[in-house]
């Protein structure tokens, strides 16, 4: 490290002249190439020849064809095997059904035979506020009974019920197969070597894409979008157990070694538990992500709220749309907050007052008896089970009526805003994207990678940007490039502007979280269809869509790099008599621009992963090549394209990360 | 599935308390699976059949699948009835399947896909000579926006939705570009905030759907569809070119696993029995979409009320 | 060393690729330059050493001196890159990982500089951890532990959590938790380096008591040379991986082998160290003495007597008179000076 250390800016220093005109002249060499009139270079060039083209897609979809119709491992076909595993994972989202929606008891249809009814609303509105007290205090129960009673007040109970179940079942699946397989990374290299690239590309496919092979693989249904989900959601719990296992300090692990632990003492009685509050926040992170595709699980038969919300949209019911979508941040928030106040409770003193210990205990045994007896007597008497339909809320149509104003009175507003940007903005970057010949994309992209990263790093990225190019979708996926490129320049510009602004003033920047909170909580097809009818079909309503999913990394990674400016740096600036817009400028933003870059990292992931929720308002990209992929059941096409815009996704990280890394070791702040 | 798991447990006890309980005893327990798409009226003809079909003691099961991944699905026996194949947009896909074996095509509904070309009423006194198809090549202006212009605009329906406008506009010359809507959704909403401010709109609207219940309005008056205009490029206007006519009216028919003959001969003949025609699907559609009311509601009270009609497809 | 608990030959423990070949090539003798020429950095070289049973044996040296790599060598945690550690005669890396789990479970105990507590277990769960581990029935080991508690002075704080004690209580936590299995071989890996001064000095009486009552083979590991002077019988001073060094605090500071070593113990408490003995002076003609001083004795107990006095103390050994000390050679110990000196 120190050697490294030492010959870095040596070599910084000798490459500078030549950095500082190579991207003026490769910007120009691009200008020029774009401007060239039509026949100016060879064919080629400009666009991939058919000829060329690696026909993967339909390989893809032959083998998938052949592993389900006629692989066999001899005693039992593939298809068997699959569909076996779908029906063990199918048990506990069935028993989670029954006891929080569906009831309890065996037979279907006419021979149903009900053992009980799901748990009542004012049982389980009862059981969460005592599980909310008992875990974090009486603000968490305050927040239960206020989430779960709007649950129940807006007649979103039963359904949100179904999404909770699955969502529960599958983040539990998902957080102990994250820890199995990230436990598994820091015993065997070898495995971690396996795994990661697979990780990369989980996290960055679209769901879209891998939906159809799951569907295929395990049948219709809620088990296989319980799959997809988990595959969505598992990557961060594996990565955040690796590193929090890693982590333990070394002496935990010797002290297991003298006190003569086996490897699974060592692993489940030290290495675990010490990192539990670690690995919570992995949990949570499963949490969220399972929620983030209730509404696309629920277009292959997940039901519950996502499918609620995606019935309201269909039939223009915003109102009912926004309701749904808000119960589903409800349940996020809620369970957010629940898994926090697990995480750190651990970290907090016991209660050392026996007799408020007492006391506590009592309330809690008091209330979760109440419950149960409640839903005893709902069991008697199911009459009482549902929520009166008297008492329900429901703001719908004042929401209705809101878009519906808004449309009537500002459309002509809007619409001037639309097309200046549409003229301006839009239209002009996709001309210039879709004009740029291919092989100058691979060949800016490869010495960008060399640049920043040296050798490996741009045979990776010609690597990845050549196969686009080789599949045929090299027109399709400019034009992902310059839709989620625009989208991740203005959310930056938005993003940059409020973070730095809300960096310092610590009420403004509550206000700022609690909005980006509810935008990445709120399912995006919520928002989308209002944008829709105040914008129309179109690229300009899509950029407005990534730019409100998207902009949140980048405020959070910017105010928080601007705010941990070391405050003896502002003071010593002060006292060197800078004005605080210097300071700004001079001091908080060079060195928060480690952390910013990574922000934008961030943003670029999510507009990569809203696309595919885009295609659905009409743009043309690879989300879309996905979506049709999954319409037209070809499972090669989509995972092709999946494929594709992972490796935008790849190289856009590889880039940025190292641009990061770089900047961090020039100022010295790196490890 | 933990149902099913006590269930083969219990078996024993189970048909002897049971017996006798159902209308007619069904030739298999295992769950008939009703596919759900994303259109209303499909959610009702759907579960009209189902309801049906658990009133003759056979155990259903509605599975949400794609509409046009369900063939998929049918093949393999995962997905055994699907309501609504409409001709004008799955047949492809239907036949394709059929021709792969495993799923077999039960016959026509009685209702009748219309998917075209749509205006709201109050266009019409800004371009006079609609419904006809010609006048539109003089109100392109009327139909633009920034993006489109000096073309109309027109909004076409999802891309996996096909339907071959862009080639129309093609062979007809219209001065119109193509813009595809993602989902329906996205499609009526548009519609919806045009009709608001009766600003002017071009879109594909299909029936049976609320839609034209809901809102005034008029299918383009295209030269009437023939196979020969699809499939020959003499025919028609056009002699260079295929797709110069409207789009196909057809019926919508109902697609089954081939293995359900055997399986449950009872519900196979219930399903290839079942008939409706567009006006009350949509009725019904329109209740749930513009009324509010739940699809399962819906159907309860149609079964309610229509005890002989679903009687009658069950013998 | 009649019985030695604990031996080690010839010890070498390399980082870097490759480390085992340059062993083998016999290039661990060479200095640390040349083998960081090769990309080896050598943390532990050439160690020879035996620890007797019931001893207090310290490792001393500055921090990167390898005096941690080298306990983890005793200990057993890591593996020497070359030569054998003797536990009670037999190398510890050449038995089986059973046999190894079985001797760490009832005959080692280990206590670490940042304490290593289980966050997550309250006090008495930590202390019965070890035993535990050897799947005892929870009565019994909850037993010992209570036991274990006491003796170090923290019951009634069997149900805290590690994070609601403070760093010393935290440390007398890990000593319980290392005495429970009841071990014949003691670690102490720099057990108060984390701590203030004033409880480190409170919990080094803890060790000495601790020691007295229980009578342990010891080995503390430390980079405070006042320290080591508290509790060693013999120290080991270590620098650039090899030992300077090894004797009882009293032959480090008279008889330094190394410049390292004299620069190390110049500034040590003299008066502390040194007896009588090592101090006095030929007896000579007088026999009017101011009283006597045994031989053994430390400087710092006498020496305020003998400052009062006029006339010279007798050192006395066995009921001989074997030597004097007068009010200059008082002086000479507390200014540090130099003179004549017989040891």
């Amino acid at each position: 490290m120190s050697l490294t250390a030492v010959g870095e800016p040596a070599a910084e220093r000798r490459r500078a002249p030549l950095g500082w005109l190579l991207w003026p002249a490769l910007l120009a060499a691009t200008v020029v190439l774009v401007s060239l009139p039509a026949g100016a270079l060879p064919a080629w060039m400009t666009r991939y020849p058919a000829a060329w083209q690696v026909p993967v897609a339909a390989e893809i979809s032959a083998f998938m064809r052949w592993l389900m119709e006629s692989a066999t491992f001899g005693v039992f076909t593939v298809r068997e095997l699959t569909r076996g595993i779908a029906w063990v994972l199918d048990l506990p989202l069935a028993a989670a059904k029954a006891v929080l929606a569906g009831g309890i008891g065996w037979g279907r249809g006419a021979e149903t035979v009900s053992l009980a009814p799901a748990i009542p609303w004012f049982s389980a509105l009862i059981a969460g506020v005592a599980a909310g007290y008992w875990a974090g205090g009486a603000r968490l129960a305050l927040l239960m009974g206020a989430g779960l009673g709007y649950l129940a007040v807006f007649g979103q109970w039963p359904s949100a019920m179904v999404t909770l179940a699955s969502v529960l079942v599958s983040s539990a699946l998902g957080a102990a197969g994250g820890l199995l397989i990230g436990l598994a990374c820091v015993r065997w290299r070898w495995v971690e070597r396996a795994v990661s690239p697979l990780l990369d590309l989980a996290q960055t496919m679209p769901v879209f894409a891998y939906l159809l092979p799951m569907l295929i693989l395990f049948g219709f249904g809620p088990v296989s979008a319980m799959i997809a989900t988990i595959v969505y959601a598992m990557p961060p719990m594996i990565r955040v157990t690796t590193l929090a296992i890693r982590a333990v300090p070394p002496e935990i692990r010797e002290l297991g070694a003298m006190t003569g632990c086996t490897r699974a003492q060592l692993t489940w009685k030290m290495l675990v538990p010490s990192a539990l509050p670690a690995l919570m926040v992995g949990v949570n992170q499963v949490i969220m992500l399972s929620l983030n595709v209730v509404i696309i699980a629920s277009m292959i038969g997940a039901g519950g709220l996502g499918f609620d919300v995606l019935a309201a949209l269909r039939r223009l019911d915003i109102g009912a749309g926004l309701e749904a979508g808000l119960a589903i941040t409800v349940l996020a928030i809620l369970l957010d907050r629940f898994a926090q106040a697990l995480a750190t409770k651990s970290a907090r003193a016991p209660e050392r007052d026996p007799e408020r210990a007492a006391r506590k205990r009592r309330l809690l045994t008091g209330a979760f008896w109440v419950a149960a007896l409640l839903w005893l007597a709902a069991a008697l008497k199911p009459d009482i089970a549902g929520y009166p339909e008297a008492l329900r809320l429901s703001t719908a149509p004042y929401w209705n009526d809101l878009v519906r104003w808004i449309n009537v009175t500002f459309f002509s507003t809007l619409e001037a805003i639309r097309a200046w940007a549409f003229l301006n903005l839009l239209a002009p970057v996709k001309r210039f994207a879709l004009a740029l010949p291919w092989v100058w994309v691979v060949a800016l992209v490869g010495i960008a990678g060399y640049r920043l990263g040296g050798f490996r790093l741009a045979a990776l990225t010609v690597a990845l940007s050549l196969f686009i190019a080789a599949v045929g979708l090299w027109q399709v996926a400019m034009l992902t490039v310059y839709l989620c490129g625009l989208a991740v320049v203005v959310a930056a510009l938005i993003g940059v502007a409020v973070g730095v602004a809300s960096a310092t003033r610590p009420r403004l920047w509550r206000a700022v979280e609690t909005v980006i909170d509810l935008l990445q909580t709120l399912p995006s097809f919520v928002y989308l269809i209002p944008i829709v009818m105040l914008f129309r079909v179109g690229d300009f309503t899509a950029l407005i869509a990534i730019v409100l999913y998207a902009v949140a990394p980048a405020i959070r990674y910017t105010a928080h790099g601007v705010a941990r400016t070391p405050p003896a740096l502002v003071d010593a600036s002060v006292m060197n008599g800078c004005t605080r817009r210097q300071i700004l400028t001079r001091v908080r933003l060079p060195l928060a621009l480690p952390e910013i870059l990574l922000g934008i990292n961030q943003t670029v992931m999510l507009a990569l992963s809203m696309l595919v929720i885009t295609a659905l308002v009409g743009t043309r990209d690879l989300g879309q090549e996905t979506y049709s992929a999954l319409a037209k059941a070809d499972i090669g096409k989509g995972l092709v394209a999946g494929l594709c815009v992972a490796f935008i996704g790849i190289i856009a990280d590889r880039l940025i990360s190292a641009a990061a890394e770089r900047t961090k070791r020039r100022m010295g702040l790196g490890r | 599935m933990l149902r099913s798991l006590i269930r083969a447990l219990t078996m024993g006890m189970f048909l002897a308390l049971t017996a006798g309980a159902a209308l007619a005893a069904p030739e298999s327990r295992d769950p008939i699976k009703v596919t759900l798409h994303d259109w209303t009226g499909q959610l009702v003809t759907a579960r009209i059949m189902g309801e049906t079909l658990k009133k003759a003691g056979y155990n259903v099961d509605y599975v949400q699948a794609d509409y046009l991944a369900q063939f998929a699905g049918m093949r393999t026996g995962d997905l055994t009835v699907a309501m609504e194949v409409w001709a004008t947009t799955a047949k492809d896909a239907m036949d394709e399947a059929i021709a792969a074996g495993g799923v077999e095509n039960v016959g026509e509904t009685g209702m009748q896909a219309i998917e075209d070309w749509w205006y709201p009423s109050y266009m019409k006194e800004k371009c006079p000579g609609l419904p006809a198809w010609k006048a539109l090549k003089d109100c392109a202006e009327v139909f633009s926006t920034p993006e489109t212009a000096p073309k109309g605009r027109y909004l076409g329906g999802p891309v996996t939705w096909g339907g071959y406008d862009d080639e129309r506009v093609q062979a007809l010359d219209l001065p119109f570009e193509v813009v595809h809507a993602g989902t329906d959704a996205a499609m009526f909403a548009e519609l919806q905030s045009a009709y608001d401010r009766k600003a002017p709109i071009l879109l594909w609207i299909y029936a049976p759907h609320w839609a034209p219940i809901k809102y005034q309005g008029e299918w383009i008056k295209f030269p009437p569809y023939e196979k020969a205009c699809y499939d020959d490029p003499v025919w028609g206007i056009n002699k260079d070119a295929k797709y110069d006519c409207a789009k196909p009216r057809g019926p919508i028919y109902k697609a089954v696993w081939a293995g359900m003959k055997d399986k449950w001969p009872g519900a196979y003949k219930a399903v290839k029995a079942y008939a409706f025609d567009n006006k009350e699907i949509g009725e019904l559609a329109a209740k749930v979409d513009l009324d509010g009311q739940k699809v399962e509601a819906v159907v309860d009270e149609w079964m309610a009320k229509n005890e002989d009609r679903w009687k009658k497809w069950l013998q | 060393m009649t019985d030695p608990i604990l031996a080690c030959r010839n010890v070498s423990k390399l980082f870097g690729a490759d480390a085992g070949r340059a062993v083998r090539d016999g290039r661990v003798t060479a200095g640390a330059a040349e083998l960081a020429a090769v990309g080896l950095i050598p943390a532990v070289l050439d160690v020879e050493l035996s620890i007797g049973r019931g001893e207090t044996f310290v490792i001393m040296g500055l921090s990167g001196s390898g005096k941690s790599t080298l306990v983890r060598c005793l200990a057993g945690l890591a593996q020497p890159t070359a030569g054998e550690i003797l536990f009670e005669g037999r190398d510890l890396f050449a038995m089986s990982e059973a046999e190894l789990i079985r001797i760490r479970r009832h005959k080692m105990g280990m206590v670490f500089q940042n304490f290593a507590l289980l966050p997550h277990l309250t006090v008495l769960g930590n202390v019965a951890f070890p035993l535990d581990v050897q799947g005892r029935p929870r009565a019994a080991r909850e037993a010992r532990a209570r036991e274990m508690i006491s003796l170090v002075g923290l019951t009634g704080r069997e149900d805290h959590f590690p994070r609601e004690l403070s760093g010393g209580q935290q440390q007398r936590v890990g000593i319980a938790r290392s005495l429970a299995v009841g071990p014949d071989l003691w670690f102490l890996d720099e057990p108060f380096s984390a701590l203030d001064p004033l409880i480190r000095r409170e919990m080094q009486d803890e060790v000495l008591r601790l020691q007295a009552l229980l009578k342990k083979t010891i080995v503390f590991i430390t980079h405070d040379f006042d320290e080591a002077v508290r509790v060693a019988d013999r120290i080991a001073i270590m620098k650039d991986g090899r030992i300077a060094q090894i004797g009882t605090a009293e032959e480090l500071v008279l008889n330094p082998a190394t410049d390292y070593v004299r620069a190390f113990t110049r500034d040590a408490p003299r008066a502390k160290i040194l007896t009588a003995r090592s101090v006095m002076a030929p007896v000579g003609e007088t026999t009017d003495f101011a009283g006597e001083v045994a031989a053994g004795a430390r400087i710092a107990a006498f020496a305020h007597d003998v400052e009062q006095s006029d006339k010279p103390f007798a050192v006395v050994k066995d009921g001989r008179v074997i030597g004097i000390v007068d009010r200059l050679a008082m002086i000479d110990v507390l200014v540090g000076r130099e003179r004549k000196t017989a040891a």
